[in-house]
């Protein structure tokens, strides 16, 4: 009766039944890889609740800062609980969305007419990468500052305008009295409003434009209804990922910043390796060519090329591969339907080849933990990422596109591809209409 | 699904009870995942339960073009933004430069870390002889009365008297076998934090720089393209470790501004 009324209310003056409907009798296609999207966005959700909380514990001083998070020890279970289910969900929210991205570039879903959603989903990457590094770093421990001081050395690399971001971000040279503010206001505000501006873009643009779905049939979406069969499913995967979290956060701890200490320019805690997400450009600063360039007096900083132009060209390509797939297939057409993977054993390649040189790079971030396990030298262990990344990715690239190309050949060879099963359907007319129907 | 909701219910309001009380946060935690995954449970079931069918169809309109919106008929004028538009959005997009510009502040050069005379202290404020430290001994040390400064970190060595290779001009720097380097990595700034007397090897934990002791602090393997800087040692009247003038080259990583 309460709904009842409500929905009368609104409707009197927005009209909102009909937008209601919309959504309640909204056909989502049903995949469990499509649920790695929503992963990430309950993650996020995770992270605005517990970081709404950590503000009013936070103080954003050099002086404060490492005392203020410090003090959410164990003794405090729910502000320890806060602190860990936070940085915990960072770490997730970055893995779901690779992992939602591998999804999307698998299945070639990036095609017409959903590339600007992958540049979309792209940069919403990029701005959690960087709102998990600036959060990483707020806490001032040995660990975060000893990685503020290296992007410091990176962004000031960066010819021309490099010294200058730097000391607008430091306020000064590093570390800057406007540092920990500055990264707070970016961490809490300009950033995460990004991603929620980005999200309700991603969003919005799947339902103007509807899922992708495997089953072959591309003139309709194929799937459940959104009420209450979807909306049951997605509270299901809600409810799943808050619980994997905390139980993760209050099993594993994450950033013990007690154990590392407060900061200073002339300590730092031996290994030193930052988050997960961003160990590839660590590993990278580790394995950069060391050249000395000068131009015209200026040097070119070694970390300049591991750490900027690296990053730069990967993104580069990354942004545009929608179209470079488009060029590489000179297929301009608008898809709804997804590629199994199996299908297309070059992009299987590709992709592989990809993650596998992210893979190497990040490995390389701990070659000295690596050099002690295996009683090797850390020299040689370079050496051997400097081969690995760009031969050893390209060969398990090329080993992962056989084995796709074999598995294709099987399913082919079994016949399930020849047999086409076909559901027939009555019509109100009387006639009768072929329907594909995928074998599952 | 009535069980799982049961379990939800009783989970939440344990979780509740445990975490006022300062239970372990472990406990807290598995009690209130607890609770989350009897939501999971339950939903996943009562969607089981509606047998809702899995493959309704919705049309789409992907492919199908519409018609490109134009101006009214009664609108007369052809082109609405013409070019002059164009340049005068783009001479505003340069003044939008100027705030942009307007935040940097210089970093303003800091100013010479050691001077000529100045003490090796500890970082306790503890003033050092040049037999303080045991031969194979390493101590980060600070210019007196700057300790903790911003790159002011120094890291004293005592070697052995006669192992260090020298050039003719840095022969007197290393009284008794005292040698002081900055402990600031000239690769990506982290302290070179790691010291293996054996091989007379400085190591950067942050990215596996090395750098030979014995040699000027000549990077040899890693990252690392410039040596660290050197202080000058000497002695001071009462007999203590006093620099002779700042380092010898600039300290921290290289950046484009600072020209060589």
């Amino acid at each position: 009766m309460m709904s009842r009324r409500g929905a009368r209310f609104f409707d009197e003056r927005f009209g909102s039944n009909a937008a209601v409907r919309f959504v309640m009798t909204k056909v989502f296609p049903d995949h469990w890889s499509f649920y790695l999207g929503e992963f990430a966005l309950y993650a996020f959700l995770l992270l605005v609740a517990t970081g709404i909380w950590l503000t009013f514990v936070y103080v954003a001083t050099p002086a404060g800062a490492y005392a203020s998070v410090a003090s959410l020890s164990r003794a405090d279970p729910v502000g320890y609980l806060m602190r860990q289910v936070h940085h915990w969900s960072a770490v997730t929210f970055v893995a779901a969305i690779l992992l939602h991205m591998a999804r999307i570039f698998f299945t070639a879903a990036y095609r017409a007419p959903r590339e600007l959603n992958w540049i979309v989903g792209l940069t919403m990457l990029v701005v959690a990468s960087l709102t998990g590094f600036t959060g990483y770093s707020l806490p001032d421990d040995a660990l975060a500052g000893t990685g503020l001081r290296i992007t410091d050395a990176v962004l000031r690399s960066i010819p021309f305008i490099g010294g200058w971001a730097a000391d607008v971000l430091n306020g000064g040279g590093y570390p800057g009295p406007d540092l920990l503010p500055h990264l707070y206001t970016f961490h809490v505000y300009f950033l995460p409003v990004t991603i929620a501006v980005l999200l309700t873009l991603h969003l919005g643009m799947v339902v103007l434009q509807k899922h992708t779905q495997f089953v072959d049939d591309p003139e309709h979406v194929v799937g459940r209804r959104f009420w209450p069969d979807y909306a049951l499913r997605t509270v299901a995967a809600l409810a799943f990922s808050v619980g994997v979290l905390i139980a993760l956060a209050g099993t594993v701890e994450i950033n013990p910043i007690e154990r590392f200490g407060p900061y200073h320019d002339w300590t730092v805690p031996n290994p030193a390796t930052p988050d997960w997400y961003a160990a590839f450009l660590d590993g990278a600063l580790r394995l950069g060519p060391t050249w000395h360039i000068t131009v015209a007096g200026h040097p070119i900083p070694a970390v300049f090329w591991p750490g900027i132009v690296m990053p730069t060209v990967v993104l580069a390509v990354l942004y545009c591969w929608p179209f470079i797939d488009a060029w590489l297939t000179r297929d301009h057409r608008l898809h709804d339907v997804l590629v199994p993977a199996t299908h297309a054993p070059w992009r299987v390649g590709v992709g592989t080849a990809f993650i596998a040189a992210g893979f190497f790079l990040t490995l390389a971030a701990s070659d000295d933990q690596q050099a002690v396990a295996l009683h090797v030298s850390v020299a040689g262990l370079v050496t051997f990422y400097r081969i690995a990344v760009p031969v050893g990715s390209v060969l398990i690239g090329f080993v992962a596109a056989q084995i796709a190309r074999e598995l294709r050949l099987r399913r082919e060879r079994h016949g399930i591809e020849a047999e086409r099963v076909v559901q027939l359907r009555r019509t109100a007319e009387g006639g009768y209409r072929e329907e594909a129907v995928t074998p599952s | 699904m009535r069980r799982a909701l049961w379990l939800a219910l009783v989970g939440a309001l344990a979780a509740t009870v445990a975490a006022s009380s300062h239970a372990s946060p472990a406990l807290v935690a598995w009690l209130a995942a607890s609770t989350a995954f009897a939501f999971a449970v339950a939903a996943g079931l009562e969607a089981r339960r509606l047998k809702a069918p899995g493959d309704l169809r919705e049309p789409r309109q992907t492919s199908q073009a519409t018609a490109p919106a134009e101006l009214p008929s009664d609108v007369t004028r052809r082109t609405v933004f013409g070019r002059l538009w164009m340049f005068a959005l783009g001479a505003v997009a340069v003044l939008g430069i100027v705030p942009v510009v307007a935040l940097g502040r210089r970093g303003g050069r800091r100013g010479p870390i050691w001077n000529a005379g100045l003490r090796l202290v500890t970082a306790d404020g503890v003033p050092l002889r040049p037999t303080d430290l045991s031969v194979g001994a390493i101590e980060t040390v600070f210019p007196q009365g700057r300790v903790g400064a911003p790159e002011a970190a120094t890291l004293l060595l005592r070697l052995e008297d006669d192992v260090v290779r020298a050039a003719p001009e840095r022969a007197d720097w290393t009284p008794h076998g005292n040698v002081a380097y900055s402990k600031i990595c000239t690769h990506a700034g982290c302290p070179v934090a790691i010291y293996r007397h054996q091989d007379y090897q400085l190591y950067c934990p942050c990215h596996q720089s090395v750098f030979d002791v014995l040699d000027a602090a000549r990077p040899i393997s890693g990252p690392a393209t410039r040596a660290l800087p050197q202080l000058a040692l000497d002695v001071d009247g009462e007999g203590y470790l006093i620099a002779r003038s700042d380092f010898d080259a600039p300290v921290g990583p290289d950046e484009w501004r600072r020209t060589v």
